[in-house]
């Protein structure tokens, strides 16, 4: 125990969260993170490999790590598990033919130890696309109601392309992390 | 005054190894200094007499909570131990058998022996070296937890009235559960129960069909930008103008599949003898053979388990073509259509699956101005 609190002080310190995204392809993970920074949406291509930003964000450091979604990575993401803070998930809710896909992945990564208590955003992206699924449908889909009962979980719709409900989802990811982190302050 | 001392003690935020150390006396009282600098005298004479003491005494027990205040000292003992551990550990793996289970226990003893040095140790040690031991005895408790598990399989919980069957059956069991998902990768709509994907708008299950799908702007402010969908297409030509938000495209053979100015990205998964006339921000390519594609896209096409895929640029035109693509950001040629990245080709030479199509087979411009409309 005097180990962790030795970990946790100096974290504290720096007030750093390591946040990890990941998704399916095209599901709209680096457009996410250039919105939320403001740069450029317009030219972006399929990430192959990963992508590291740091954000200031209120008084944090958000060190957001950003890896590709192709199938061929996709075994490359436990390289990435190791000290999340925060996990998002995205999805591209347009994209009704891979949801199974979409399913199948997230429980994978669901199970993975390190990742056990990291807290979980779950973007529905691309809410601006006509006939793409609600909120509501993907976490029906994704039966997130099934979940292990001590994860922090929230499912938040959002286009990265207008940039709506980016916002609110990354209040409530660093606002949960934070109250299990640095509860002290 | 010597109690009041005594409680500043107590309270001291410092370790119990630096106390004496740290401690500042409180008092100003120069009669309370004076005994509080003959305690430290006689406390500092027994320490180094102690000290000396374990020299003489020989080694150390590596066990008991000793600190060293260096670094080196430590880091060597931790080596030494982590070697150990290590060393122990693929002799076990090497020969798995349920006799070494005591050994497997005094290894994990010594792993939680060697946990707590690096905690009793960490207020003098550089953050690093603390980070990195920490590390060291994650990886040593997670080999050990392989090695357990190659000597004593998990047996899988079941209420059963027979305790001594076998496992075998279980672990069969397991790699059924394990197999299962993969069947329901891509099954589809049926799956989805609450919407029926074949309502959501695209051409499917045709076979030698002429398909035209031309998208109005008013459609588009009109908030009906939606994705369109081709799937299961055999020998059609496919025809869309206009702007769309995302195409989506599986299971094609033998189409020709033209389309106008995409604004968001293209998804392409499983095609097979198909020439494509796409203009898109974003291009993936996922399970296709022997394919031409004629491309402007703002960013780089990727390809994935594709192979006998060529390239050339954009080579479309109708009525209307140039305000389309200008107005979806796509009036000008950015020479990514060259740019293809193989994420199954991850080295710097040239990917063996994909090249450029040479010039001279290349079609010429394709005019698909003068076909109704039909939907």
């Amino acid at each position: 125990m005097g180990l962790l609190s030795i970990i946790r002080k100096i974290k504290r310190k720096e007030k750093e969260m390591r946040i990890l995204m990941v998704g399916l392809d095209n599901s709209g993970k680096t457009t996410i993170v250039m919105k939320i920074n403001g740069e450029d949406t317009s030219i972006i291509s399929p990430t192959l490999g990963f992508n590291i930003k740091t954000i200031s964000y209120q008084k944090y450091t958000l060190n957001i790590w950003d890896v590709g979604g192709q199938k061929t990575i996709r075994s490359y993401w436990r390289n990435y598990f190791e000290q999340t803070d925060g996990l998002v998930w995205v999805v591209d809710s347009s994209d009704l033919r891979r949801l199974n896909d979409c399913k199948y992945e997230l429980d994978n990564l669901l199970k993975e130890e390190r990742l056990s208590g990291a807290s979980l955003l779950i973007f529905a992206n691309k809410q601006d696309i006509q006939g793409s699924l609600s909120p509501g449908e993907i976490a029906k889909v994704l039966n997130l109601e099934a979940m292990d009962k001590s994860r922090h979980w929230k499912i938040v719709g959002c286009s990265a392309y207008t940039g709506e409900g980016l916002l609110e989802g990354f209040d409530w990811l660093v606002q949960d992390i934070a109250s299990r982190i640095y509860m002290l302050d | 005054m010597t109690i009041s001392t005594g409680v500043t003690r107590e309270n001291s935020p410092f370790g119990r190894h630096k106390m004496e150390e740290n401690d500042q006396p409180s008092a100003q009282d120069p009669a309370a200094d004076a005994e509080n600098l003959e305690r430290k005298h006689a406390a500092m004479l027994e320490r180094l007499s102690n000290r000396h003491q374990s020299r003489l005494s020989g080694k150390t027990d590596p066990n008991s909570a000793t600190s060293f205040e260096s670094t080196q000292l430590f880091l060597s003992q931790f080596s030494q131990s982590k070697l150990s551990i290590g060393s122990q550990l693929s002799r076990i793996r090497k020969q798995p058998d349920p006799t070494h289970k005591a050994d497997l226990e005094a290894i994990s003893l010594d792993i939680s022996a060697l946990e707590k040095l690096v905690a009793e140790n960490s207020y003098f040690l550089p953050p690093y070296e603390v980070r990195t031991c920490l590390n060291t005895v994650v990886h040593l408790r997670q080999s050990l937890d392989e090695v357990t598990s190659l000597v004593i399989p998990k047996k899988k919980f079941s209420f059963k009235n027979k305790p001594t069957k076998k496992n075998s059956t279980a672990v069969a069991e397991k790699d059924a559960v394990l197999r299962e998902p993969e069947k329901e990768l891509n099954v589809g709509s049926e799956k989805l129960g609450f919407r029926d994907l074949s309502t959501a708008p695209g051409f499917r299950d045709r076979k030698n069909d002429v398909l035209v799908k031309e998208f109005s702007i008013n459609e588009l402010e009109g908030g009906q930008n939606g994705e369109f969908t081709l799937s299961n297409l055999r020998d059609c030509e496919v025809r869309l103008k206009g702007r769309l938000r995302a195409l989506f495209m599986d299971k094609l053979i033998n189409c020709k599949v033209y389309v106008g100015a995409v604004t968001g990205s293209v998804l392409i998964e499983g095609a097979e003898g198909c020439v494509f006339v796409l203009a898109s921000h974003q291009i993936r390519i996922h399970n296709a053979k022997n394919c031409d594609f004629y491309l402007r896209v703002r960013s780089r096409p990727i390809i994935e388990d594709s192979n006998g895929v060529r390239f050339a640029p954009y080579c479309l035109s109708y009525q209307g073509i140039e305000k389309d693509l200008a107005e979806a950001n796509l009036g000008e040629e950015t020479g990514n259509w060259a740019n293809v990245d193989d994420f199954r080709w991850l080295r710097a030479v040239q990917s063996p699956n994909w090249s450029v199509l040479p010039e001279c087979e290349r079609m010429g411009m394709v005019d698909v101005s003068n076909v109704g409309i039909s939907d």
